[in-house]
């Protein structure tokens, strides 16, 4: 079969019981049926249900030229909400992922001892993992790194709250934490799987003006409702967080940075091992950390502690920051010391998240629950009927639908009005040479996914 | 004209090395792209590499430096070595709307001056 534009064209099923890895091919008629992503995660959870899986997977634009295009999607039961959850994954993860040669990946069953999967050149391993089981996540990064050999390599891993299965773990992007607050870390650590390494060197086809039209897009974005605006601060006042959380920010970032192929640099870089002004390299091995995490951020903050410290602690043990947060200030706790104590306790607790985590009046339906709850919880710049929608709440998870299905950042699709279902449409047709491509079918893909999650 | 580089514009989206690639051969890929995005992601350290004709156009946080043959390049990682493989950057001579990799990134870093 010729290969579809914007895939590889294959599924890998990892059977972490048995250590065997094959590989199928994804079908025309997968892809036409669910395009990708979340959707495509949710037709392989189906067909595997009986054997434990844990899906993860890329979506239709991710890795190409379509903007905010980084995205790919965990799928799988949570045991935070015990139904369906579908964890967005940005930075580098899902062109990494694609680009190593797989689009999905079918995690089966669980492992007798630690392993974890490496992904490169079309090829995958399930290897031994003892080496890094026990050590923090920032430890097993580096470690992971170097076994293969490369500092690109990016990884998806737990730490100690994912190995003692705790509902607050997360699983990693590298160092940085992830928008995963559905607790797969504990999924993970139930796997025996440490981490899933990935090296992207591989290629993907396009379609022919597809590039063009991209560039086009990402320069209306550019002078749409992002103009003059970056990182998380210029987030704080529209959401309607507490102002005074803006200077903080500020006053210890490094430096902003965007996910593969973004237009809008969320990701903050604080320091304090060294000035955040210092821009060359140093002699300081770790001098801060980097997070896209706004409302662990800004908890901490309200905590009256040195957040992006918090956040690092966070990182290492491999916890929700945001559940966490909320947690410590239930503990009362109001300096770091004691911060960090209790942030080590809890990665060994398995008390739950509880609700939201935002520090503001979220109103979603119950549907928005098998998304992520990172997300800003409503269009950040511009009001919903700029997006053409009427009610915030149904907005937002048809929105958040939209972009775990095409593979488009979850963040960036509730600030880009710019980017209609219109042009997705267009943009879908001219890749897949599908004429009769239409809203009405990604609709009802939208609508299959949200349907089949809620169970 | 050369390209030029302004690397404190850069977030790192990495999307040049993409462009570039695509302007030799119409696949997305990083491996046969002239521009090479390097990080050290602990220290939120990154720059860009530009393989020129005879030269390496080092874009770091401290600023620009060119490096000839033989010079060592210091503050980039080990998997930046290939770089010095790569086809040297042909400044999208042929590219009617000009070069991918300006037109590609978001932040105005890259131009052709
Ligand atoms: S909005 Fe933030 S999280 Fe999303 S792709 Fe851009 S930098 Fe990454
Ligand atoms: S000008 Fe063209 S050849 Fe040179 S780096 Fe940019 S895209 Fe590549
Ligand atoms: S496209 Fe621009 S911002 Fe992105 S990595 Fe390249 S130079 Fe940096």
């Amino acid at each position: 079969m010729e290969t579809i534009n914007n895939y590889t064209g294959n599924i890998l099923i990892a059977d972490l019981a048995s250590g065997e890895c094959e590989t199928e091919e994804l079908s025309q008629e997968l892809v036409e049926k669910a395009l990708g992503g979340a959707a495509i995660n949710m037709e392989l959870y189906e067909q595997y249900k009986d054997r434990d899986p844990l899906i993860l997977g890329t979506g239709f634009f991710t890795a190409t030229f379509f903007p905010c295009s980084c995205l790919a999607v965990l799928t799988g039961k949570s045991p935070v909400t015990g139904a369906i959850g579908h964890v967005p994954l940005t930075w580098q993860v899902g062109v990494e992922l694609k680009l190593s040669g797989f689009d999905f990946v079918v995690l089966l069953g669980a492992a007798d001892k630690p392993v974890r999967l490496w992904l490169h050149d079309g090829l995958s391993d399930i290897n031994e993992s003892q080496d890094v089981w026990g050590k923090d996540v920032w430890e097993s990064v580096d470690k992971i790194r170097e076994a293969y050999g490369d500092d690109m390599i990016q990884t998806l891993l737990i730490g100690k709250a994912g190995e003692n299965k705790v509902p607050l773990a997360q699983v990693s992007e590298n160092y940085w934490g992830s928008k995963d607050s559905f607790g797969f870390g504990a999924v993970f650590g139930a796997k025996n799987l440490k981490a899933i390494a990935m090296r992207g060197l591989g290629a993907l086809e396009v379609a022919e003006g597809f590039f063009q039209k991209c560039i086009e897009l990402k320069n209306e974005i550019l002078n749409g409702a992002i103009k003059g605006k970056s990182g998380l601060k210029d987030f704080i006042a529209p959401l309607g967080i507490d102002t005074s959380i803006k200077a903080k920010i500020e006053s210890a970032t490094h430096r902003l940075n965007a996910c593969y192929n973004c237009p809008y640099p969320c990701y903050t870089f604080f320091k304090y091992r060294e000035a955040p002004s210092v821009m060359a390299q140093t002699g300081v091995a770790d001098p801060g950390c980097l997070t896209s995490g706004l409302a662990g951020l800004t908890r901490f903050y309200m905590l009256g502690i040195d957040a992006p410290r918090a956040m690092e602690k966070c990182f290492k043990v491999g916890l929700q920051p945001a559940a966490a947060a909320q947690i410590l200030e239930k503990k009362g706790i109001k300096d770091l010391a004691a911060a960090e104590a209790a942030l080590d306790a809890l990665a060994s607790d398995p008390v739950k998240p509880e609700g939201s985590t935002w520090p503001i009046a979220v109103n979603l339906p119950p549907a928005a629950s098998i998304f992520s709850s990172a997300i800003p919880p409503k269009p950040v710049f511009s009001p919903v009927s700029d997006f053409g929608a009427q009610d915030a709440g149904q907005f937002w998870v048809r929105r958040q639908a939209l972009a775990y299905t095409i593979g488009m950042c979850p963040i960036c699709a509730v600030l880009t009005p710019e980017v209609s279902t219109e042009k997705i449409v267009e943009l879908v047709r001219m890749s897949a040479e599908w004429d009769d491509f239409s809203v009405d079918k990604l609709n009802s893909i939208l609508d299959n996914l949200i349907a089949k999650s809620s169970g | 004209m050369d390209l030029k580089v302004e690397p404190l514009k850069c977030t790192g989206c990495r999307i040049c090395e993409f462009a570039c690639n695509f302007h030799y051969d119409e696949s997305i890929s990083p491996i046969g792209s002239s521009l090479m995005f390097y990080r050290e992601e602990k220290k939120n350290y990154y720059g860009l590499m530009l393989k020129r004709e005879k030269t390496l156009l080092l874009g770091r946080p401290e600023g620009e430096r060119i490096l000839k043959p033989g010079e060592q390049i210091e503050g980039a990682s080990a998997s930046s070595k290939p770089i010095l493989l790569r086809v040297a950057c042909d400044r999208c001579a042929e590219e009617e709307e000009g070069p991918l990799c300006v037109r590609a990134c978001p932040f105005g870093v890259l131009s052709m001056e």
